[in-house]
């Protein structure tokens, strides 16, 4: 079978849709370099070819990886996502995280927390937390502490509505500089939003209008250009207030 | 039972509160109105009497087929309607392969009454011979994804199934002329079934302890609501089931607004279904109609130079009389005689010839209808022998022939009928046949000037 090597045009696959079995990188040019590999890439001898189907990303000087966007989410450490309290046990909470398994959430893992104020968490309840532990064979583990031991934001988010995504759509949420579909939103309206690396969302405003507008924005906003987005957050202003 | 619970879908409280809240105001979480309705989509597929149908994000597939079988004691001249659901798992993680939950045996329930007490399907009509053979129809119902309110979108999909299936006709016979003959939908063009009208199931889902009332509820409404009614109305405002099992109780002022609604509605999708079934039935029928593509009734204009002369057009008359002698039992009288009386004009659209283009008829005897026994095969062979571009000019010298023969021979009222029955020549013609065939071929032409010089 022919391979078609896109060794000599390395760069022109970058912020490209790849799929699985493209070539990225033929090593046997380079020696002497590290390559660091983020998910959807893998080496095969001497080749790194992609294993997942999305986009290439790559970022100096050497981080390659493939973005793509799921309805469901395969955990990962240090990720920041937003989970459903499903059971309290003795010794943790089962916390539902769009993942395969359900996660745990150890009492402890609070800040300050010790046996005597475990906080009550009913079943239904909407978590901010930050996953510790994540291997394939085992359930993931959380916390509602950051790295230092502070609570950070982490914890149970009151009030409010939340709607789930995918992947994609909430990693684009979360980059930086700002998604233009929240900064035209943010111009006009005031709302708090707690975006979850798994797909879900939770948005909150003073009155209940204003969430509903804001979630239907956000959730119609997923294959927009930036340009788009800011049209369509204008449409909908003048809908509103018109 | 930590994996059942990680497959299930879980609500948290916040939705729980901000759907009852919003609620309180009259505002959805999807922007609608508490009384609209998703947007519907109807869609067909290729054999009669199948429906895919989505209401917002609730997908439902419908099938309806028939089979021969044995009436009911009780009932021997009448068929039989049953509905099957089927609640596939990719629906909803709540649903599970095997036995029909509570739900999908309500639903299945709910529908069949819709249809069967309120007499939509003609059952009488299903039946072949009382006693034996009657008509089974069943349908089945596939669920294929679930975002809310499938009783009304799996009935819709029920109603447009049924509206777009088709029977095979049959007819008795056998020796004892009691054996049913099941004719090939090629042979013998399917029937649909009768219905007399259209049952449209309107869902209600009531919150706030009956304080809320919307129409339409998604999955998360659904999940949330205190208590769901189902009335199921036809488009004249008859009330032909209503279905209230359980939930939170709401006042007698309630349900009859909802029932007001529901008639409201119910008009709507009716018309919304009607259309549907209406495009699907005009494109099955161009699709029928393309296999006999011979049929395009040509835009005809008229060359300048087209008669010849007296000569001809003499010698057409007695071609056009000999013609008709020799035609009268067999010959289809739309084809030629299809020509208005009253006008020579010759590029009128109603003048139904069935060639596309003169170029492209050779003439040969396969294109010939019944009526070509009559007509000798010399005919057919000296047509050949003319070349192409003479071809129109004969077939418009054979028109004006038979106008005047036409105007002799009082022949008035095959002309009326066959001006009728060009109108609806397209939809059964089968074999291309043109003028140029009743033609006579040169040889025998020249041997005829005399007499019909003579005449005039």
């Amino acid at each position: 079978m022919e391979v078609e090597t896109s060794s000599s045009s390395t760069a022109s696959l970058v912020d490209k849709a790849v799929v699985p079995g493209d070539i990225v990188l033929d090593l046997t040019s380079m020696s002497d370099q590290t390559i660091r590999l983020g998910a959807g890439l893998r080496q095969y001898s001497d080749v790194l070819s992609v294993v997942k189907a999305g986009k290439l990303k790559f970022k100096k000087p050497n981080k390659y990886w493939v973005e793509s966007s799921q309805k469901r989410y395969a955990p990962s450490v240090e990720d920041t996502v937003l989970g459903i309290v499903v059971d309290a046990r003795a010794d943790n909470f089962l916390v539902d995280i769009k993942g395969p398994t359900l996660a745990f959430l150890p009492v402890l893992a609070f800040e300050g927390g010790t046996r005597r104020n475990i906080p009550k968490f009913e079943i239904g309840t909407l978590l901010y937390v930050r996953v510790v532990k994540a291997n394939s064979c085992m359930n993931p583990e959380l916390s509602c502490t950051d790295a230092s031991g502070k609570a950070a934001e982490f914890g149970s988010l009151k009030e409010g509505y939340m709607f789930d995504t995918s992947t994609g759509l909430a990693r684009m949420l979360l980059s930086s500089p700002t998604c233009p579909i929240l900064e035209a939103l943010g111009r006009k309206l005031s709302y708090e939003i707690a975006v979850g690396l798994n797909g879900r969302v939770w948005v909150n405003a003073s009155s209940p209008s204003t969430v509903i507008l804001v979630s239907n924005a956000i959730m119609r906003s997923e294959f927009l250009s930036d340009v788009q987005q800011k049209i369509l957050v204008e449409k909908l202003m003048q809908r509103v207030q018109g | 039972m930590e994996q059942r619970l990680a497959n299930t879908w879980h609500m948290t409280i916040n939705e729980k509160k901000f759907i009852e809240s919003a609620l309180s105001k009259n505002i959805r979480v999807d922007g609608r109105s508490p009384v609209d309705y998703r947007q519907l989509t109807i869609k067909f597929g290729r054999e009669d009497g199948s429906s895919e149908v989505q209401l917002g994000e609730t997908h439902v597939i419908g099938l309806v087929s028939g089979q021969i079988v044995q009436p009911y004691r009780d009932r021997p001249n009448e068929g039989t309607l049953a509905i099957f659901t089927e609640f596939s798992p990719m629906a909803d993680p709540a649903f599970e392969p095997g036995r029909p939950g509570e739900f999908a045996i309500e639903l299945g329930r709910l529908i069949d009454r819709g249809l069967r007490e309120s007499r939509a399907v003609d059952m009488e009509s299903l039946c072949i011979v009382a006693g034996k053979s009657v008509w089974a129809i069943r349908v089945d119902l596939h669920i294929l994804d679930n975002g809310g309110n499938l009783i009304d979108t799996a009935n819709i999909a029920a109603l447009a199934a049924l509206l777009t299936y088709r029977k095979p006709e049959c007819t008795l016979g056998g020796e004892n002329g009691q054996d049913v003959v099941v004719h090939d939908p090629e042979v013998r063009e399917p029937l649909p079934l009768i219905i007399h009208h259209m049952p449209v199931a309107v869902t209600f889902a009531f919150f706030n302890e009956g304080d809320a009332m919307v129409i339409d509820p998604t999955h998360k409404e659904e999940a949330i609501m205190g208590g769901r009614m189902t009335a199921t109305l036809n488009s004249n405002g008859d009330v032909c089931a209503v279905q209230k099992a359980g939930g939170d109780g709401v006042s007698l002022s309630v349900i009859t607004h909802c029932l007001r609604l529901a008639a409201l509605k119910a008009v709507d999708i009716t018309s919304k279904i009607k259309n549907a079934v209406d495009s699907y039935n005009t494109a099955r029928a161009l699709r029928k109609v393309k296999r006999h593509n011979a049929l395009v009734a040509p835009d005809i204009t008229v060359p300048d130079s087209v008669m010849k002369g007296n000569q001809i057009g003499q010698l057409a008359e007695h071609q056009a009389q000999k013609f008709k002698e020799e035609s009268t039992k067999t010959f289809d009288t739309e084809t030629v005689v299809g020509i208005p009386k009253e006008t020579v004009l010759f590029n009128k659209k109603n003048i139904n010839f069935i060639r596309k283009d003169s170029d492209s008829f050779i003439g040969g005897p396969s294109n010939w209808d019944p009526y070509s026994q009559s007509i000798p095969p010399t005919f057919v062979r000296s047509s050949q022998i003319f070349p192409g571009s003479s071809t129109v000019d004969h077939k418009k010298e054979a028109r004006t022939m038979l106008i005047e023969s036409n105007s002799e021979e009082t022949k008035s009222n095959n002309a009326s009928s066959g001006l009728s029955r060009t109108s609806s020549m397209s939809q059964q013609r089968t074999t291309p046949k043109s003028l140029k065939d009743a033609v006579k071929p040169k040889s025998e032409r020249k041997n005829r000037p005399s007499p019909a010089s003579a005449a005039n």
